[in-house]
């Protein structure tokens, strides 16, 4: 089974935990991305939105349990075939909730770039931010390393 | 009379709705990453990474992309997969069919 391991900095991505765990909490009643259909039966509308919760909170719940004893022991987390896909759906769900809970004030074109002096930001939108990019390089390193055949197709 | 004449033109709609074609468009947001959208793409699409990479250049770019065109019910369960992904799509009528 390929596997790749992370050895994360615990004293950066530590702190980071509690605003992840705090979105995930919002997430368990709110879609990251709400539905835009328009015309959408009334009672397939519920049952897409309970039906996406759950499996919005499942991803959630797996992208948490990446951070257990080893991680706070050895600051290690590992993604593979079981884990992969479903912690990138996370990732990009949180991702999205830090926007609308967050960082909308830093502007979109901010957000699209990344390109921001971290120090120029109060320490609970600093943060934030951070947690957005730490995510977003979860993502990267599973796309990048993990191929298509465990990605699935 | 007047509900009888309504009806027919409502199953009608229907109809048209339920057979005309649909168009699958994925819409922009400034959150997900652009190797993410490609990987969504062509997992859920079946694209290989050239028309996955223009799709979604196609999205950041001109703020939506038509990712697939038939029938509405096949249209709404694409919707329904790209949520699942965290991406926001719309249906709309594909009147070139």
């Amino acid at each position: 089974m390929k596997r790749i391991e992370v050895k994360l900095a615990l004293p950066v991505v530590a702190p980071l935990l509690d605003v992840i765990k705090e979105l995930a909490d919002n997430l368990r009643k709110n879609l990251a991305a709400p539905i835009a259909l328009q015309d959408l039966d009334t009672d397939f509308h519920a049952a897409w939105v309970d039906e996406l919760l759950v499996t919005q909170n499942d991803e959630v719940q797996t992208l948490l349990s990446l951070f257990d004893d080893e991680f706070f022991s050895e600051g290690l987390v590992a993604f593979d075939e079981k884990n992969a896909e479903v912690i990138v759906r996370a990732c990009a769900a949180i991702r999205l909730r830090l926007r609308e809970r967050y960082l909308k004030a830093l502007g979109d074109e901010t957000l699209e770039s990344g390109d921001l002096d971290l120090n120029a930001l109060d320490e609970h939108l600093r943060k934030a931010f951070m947690c957005y990019l730490f995510l977003a390089t979860i993502q990267e390193l599973i796309i990048q390393h993990l191929d298509e055949s465990i990605l699935g197709s | 009379m007047a509900s009888s004449q309504t009806l027919p033109q409502a199953e009608t709609r229907t109809e048209l709705a339920l057979t005309g074609a649909w168009r699958v468009v994925v819409l922009n947001d400034p959150v997900s990453l652009m190797s993410y959208v490609v990987l969504v793409f062509k997992k859920v699409f079946g694209f290989d990474e050239q028309t996955a990479r223009r799709k979604m250049l196609e999205v950041h770019e001109q703020g939506r992309s038509i990712v697939w065109s038939g029938l509405r019910e096949k249209a709404e369960a694409y919707v329904f997969t790209l949520q699942q992904w965290h991406l926001t799509a719309v249906l709309e009528p594909d009147e070139t069919h």
